[in-house]
């Protein structure tokens, strides 16, 4: 009888537990093509092996009439960094190109989108306000999901460096990068989109990331050697034109994986990785809940930024999630009107972006489309 | 060759699982049994390919 | 009310709850689990079964090693492997208490080092070198002191250091530059330590040891021991050596093959089911106290207790942090475990890299400090299954005692490393 009872409980826990975990891996979330889009390819299309399985994303093409340069904005790579996510989601539902092409990738790593941190008590998901009621994400983690590749090594061994990495690292996509053909379902991912880019002929490879305050890679535009001159620039007119500033960057040659060391080496594009701040990744943070993770407001990393251990300034108004999609749709647009305009055979003009102030007076909520106004045929699910 | 190392952790913890199903259910000890139960959880949820 | 203040109620809360339920006789595995749901109760999150059982996960890789691993070494036993090989060590070191110690000393070293946990240490051959030890008239506790510590300074030996790589992660340092200031202090002190705990140890009385240990059985020989562990330690080896060639197996397998090894060159008829349900049971605390440390953490993490440990630990001042490292960093170690890296490890590093240390030497100096809470109450999870493992009589409060001196020298060595990191920055060569 007793056995029963605690069996029963036991169940019961489990069963709860259960549905969460089911609930918000498969939470399904759509995506309105905006104007820009011409059609949506898959991954799997250009490395057959991804095809069919979780990491299998979607590619959307946005092309102008005249032909330009070609641009791949990453979102997803880390999906714990929802910034980089709803930036590139506002590029896809919003943009109007008139030259060139943007290809767009929301879930890099679909499958860390479909857990959440051991030990971190993530929520299982997001939801950003809009005038038709709200989108709901997945929050995500930044390793790919134990369910779709299992187990870790004792310690990873990047291909092809062999640097040795955390154990756990095998499964983050920024440390697999440029991939492995017959690797790993993470390092199989990094291959595809390394294949993406060469295929594609991609100009500049834009990498979306948050980091925690107290790590000293932050509001940053990581650049390669090759993008160095490019990011200086855009550094510059962000800082005078934009209302924030963002630094620069060198990528580190002894890091490896990380896409903007490997792919800059391994293809002919410039890559880029944006950093925008994201309290709730801090060691120090309070309460782990949804609204630390979209008001960016946390009275622990406060005290750690008074004590002087940041890296990014904090105060009681936080880091609201607007701000930090506004960093990063302006970052891409300045990149793109620097290239553009030294690059004329190469340029890539888009519209019907928001910029940073527009995002944060709107709010991030007003450039995601209602997927009820919209042909259920049309949509696409991420 | 990976699908096959996977396969057999899912038949590892597979294993696992019916041992501690097998020491729940001889164990006197109510506190015992809360922990394996405890315990059991993950695996089982591992099983159903839910976490 | 401040957010000092709301995680200051739940960490009492949590800490009283624990407190409670070890006053009416609760195991101290379910005590951890009573003082998260307290802990999450109190903050308002009532019984948050996504968290719990998502805490409950955390270590669930750890815990397949540590089944399996025990798995393979009760295998080991049962085929008398494990008496054949502590009688031929006896019959060839029996006169040398030096060189006895030596090699006692490396082969303890050699699990951990290359898994990073001090368990599989522990397990692997912490119970032949018991066994030898007390053939010299060494204390019970005393022989568990001499385990306990080197296992503890096997996981934090190189290659793998799981607390110097999960810090190094949550950094996005690379896990380089980190053998011989991790390689360096471990061998010193694992010697030291035998040593110092071993000095009064006496000559071995070969006749009578060799009387009072099991029999092994006739049929067995250096080949039916040896290649379990040679199928382990290829494995192993295989992995490092062609990453891009051979499929990631992951520890748990890798122990599994070798058990499978043992099983098949048995000389004696094991019975396997009962032997795997015996060694579950055996492990039930061990594998109990990650689960309920995991839950903890998690909810740790959910009402903003760890945030409030973490922000205190870095915000003292820099002499205070250094003072306090050999008592902050066991402690996390103990209620924490591994967790202890990304609540207490990431900030530290990056407090000490912002004053100017060299990380990789400070994170190594840190990541030595650590295991000693391996220990410590509530979890003591290492010092138990130490204790289990070697079947040591006497008072758990003996072996601690046994432990205070190389425990202190390690606390010294680890801090002195932090504090001089930038001098000792010569280390950090590969």
């Amino acid at each position: 009888m007793r056995k029963a009872a605690i069996a029963v409980l036991g169940a019961v826990l489990a069963l709860f537990a259960g549905t969460s975990f089911y609930r918000s891996r498969h939470l399904r979330e759509p995506v309105v093509p905006g104007p820009g889009v011409s059609r949506v390819v898959k991954l799997g299309d250009y490395f057959a092996p991804i095809r069919g399985t979780v990491n299998d994303a979607n590619v959307y093409v946005l092309e102008g009439k005249e032909p330009g340069g070609t641009i791949l904005l990453l979102g997803g790579t880390h999906p714990e960094e929802p910034a980089g996510r709803l930036a590139a989601w506002i590029f896809t539902e919003n943009a109007v190109l008139t030259r060139g092409r943007i290809l767009v990738i929301l879930s890099a790593n679909r499958s860390a989108t479909t857990a959440t941190r051991l030990g971190g008590a993530y929520p299982p998901d997001f939801t950003i306000p809009t005038a038709w009621g709200g989108q709901m994400f997945r929050m995500g983690d930044r390793w790919s999901n134990p369910l779709d590749q299992w187990p870790d090594p004792e310690v990873y061994l990047h291909y092809p460096t062999r640097q040795e990495l955390a154990y756990v690292d095998i499964r983050n996509l920024n440390r697999a990068f440029p991939g492995r053909p017959n690797g790993t379902l993470t390092e199989q991912t990094c291959f595809a989109i390394t294949e993406l880019i060469r295929r594609e002929k991609v100009d500049i490879e834009i990498d979306f990331h948050e980091a925690e305050l107290q790590y000293p890679v932050i509001s940053t535009i990581v650049a390669h050697e090759k993008g160095a001159d490019l990011a200086a620039a855009a550094s510059m007119f962000i800082s005078s034109l934009e209302g924030f500033s963002i630094g620069v960057e060198n990528s580190p040659k002894a890091l490896r994986g990380l896409s903007h060391r490997e792919i800059g080496d391994a293809t002919d594009a410039i890559s880029l990785l944006l950093e925008a701040p994201e309290p709730f990744l801090d060691a120090t943070r309070g309460r782990t809940n949804r609204e630390l993770l979209l008001t960016g407001k946390d009275e622990f990393v406060v005290r750690a930024g008074k004590r002087g251990l940041l890296f990014e300034k904090i105060d009681e108004k936080g880091w609201p999630i607007d701000v930090r999609v506004g960093r990063h749709t302006s970052t891409v647009l300045q990149l793109l009107e620097i290239w553009s305009a030294d690059h004329a055979d190469k340029a890539v003009d888009v519209t019907g972006v928001p910029r940073y102030g527009e995002v944060i007076q709107k709010g991030t909520g007003a450039f995601l489309k209602d997927p009820k106004t919209v042909d259920p045929a049309k949509l696409y699910f991420e | 060759m990976d699908t096959i190392v996977t396969l057999l952790y899912y038949l590892l913890t597979a294993y696992v699982a019916v041992l501690l199903v097998r020491n729940f259910l001889k164990r006197k000890n109510w506190q015992e049994e809360v922990l394996y139960i405890l315990v059991l959880i993950p695996f089982i949820l591992r099983l159903l390919r839910l976490k | 009310m401040s957010a000092t203040t709301s995680a200051a109620i739940v960490l009492a809360v949590m800490v009283a709850a624990f407190v409670v339920a070890k006053l009416f006789k609760i195991s101290t595995e379910l005590s951890l689990f009573a003082a998260a749901l307290a802990g999450a109760l109190a903050a308002g999150d009532g019984l948050p079964a996504r968290a719990l059982v998502e805490g409950a996960f955390t270590y669930f890789d750890i815990v397949l090693i540590f089944v399996t691993a025990t798995l393979f070494m009760n295998l080991l036993k049962e085929s008398g492997a494990a008496a054949f090989v502590v009688r031929a060590i006896l019959r060839r070191f029996h006169r040398h208490k030096a060189p006895l110690f030596i090699l006692l000393a490396l082969l303890l070293l050699v699990p951990g080092a290359l898994t990073g946990a001090g368990s599989v240490t522990v397990l692997i051959m912490g119970g032949m070198a018991a066994t030898v030890l007390a053939t010299m008239d060494i204390p019970g506790p005393k022989i568990a002191a001499i385990i306990f510590v080197i296992a503890g300074l096997s996981a934090a030996a190189p290659p793998v250091n799981l607390w110097a790589m999960l810090t190094a992660a949550g950094v996005n340092m690379p896990y380089v530059g980190f053998f011989l200031p991790l390689l360096v202090p471990c061998v010193v002190l694992a010697l030291l330590t035998i040593f110092i705990l071993g000095a009064k140890a006496k000559p071995v009385d070969l006749a009578k040891a060799l009387a009072e240990l099991p029999e092994a059985p006739a049929r067995m020989n250096w080949f039916r021991v040896a290649t379990p562990f040679v199928v382990f330690f290829l494995l192993v080896v295989a992995g490092r050596v062609f990453p891009f060639d051979v499929p990631v197996l992951g520890l748990p397998l890798m122990f599994a093959a070798a058990g499978a090894a043992a099983l098949l060159l048995s000389p004696v008829k094991i019975a396997f089911f009962r032997t795997s349900a015996d060694t579950v049971h055996q492990l039930l605390p061990l594998i109990g106290t990650l689960t309920c440390a995991g839950i903890l953490v998690e909810i740790m993490a959910l009402t903003g207790v760890r945030g409030l440990i973490a922000i205190t630990a870095v915000t003292l001042p820099v002499t205070v942090v250094f003072l306090t490292l050999a008592v902050t960093l066991p402690v996390s170690e103990a209620v924490l475990m591994w967790g202890a890296a990304p609540v207490l490890g990431v900030p530290l590093v990056l407090l000490f890299n912002t004053i100017g240390l060299n990380p990789v030497v400070a994170l190594a100096g840190m990541s030595v400090i650590w295991p000693l809470g391996d220990a410590l109450p509530p979890t003591a999870i290492i010092g138990r299954l130490t204790t289990s493992t070697v079947g040591m009589k006497g008072s758990y409060g003996k072996f601690l005692k046994y432990c205070l001196v190389p425990g202190i020298l390690i606390a010294i060595v680890g801090t002195l490393m932090v504090v001089f990191s930038k001098k000792l920055a010569f280390l950090t060569v590969f």
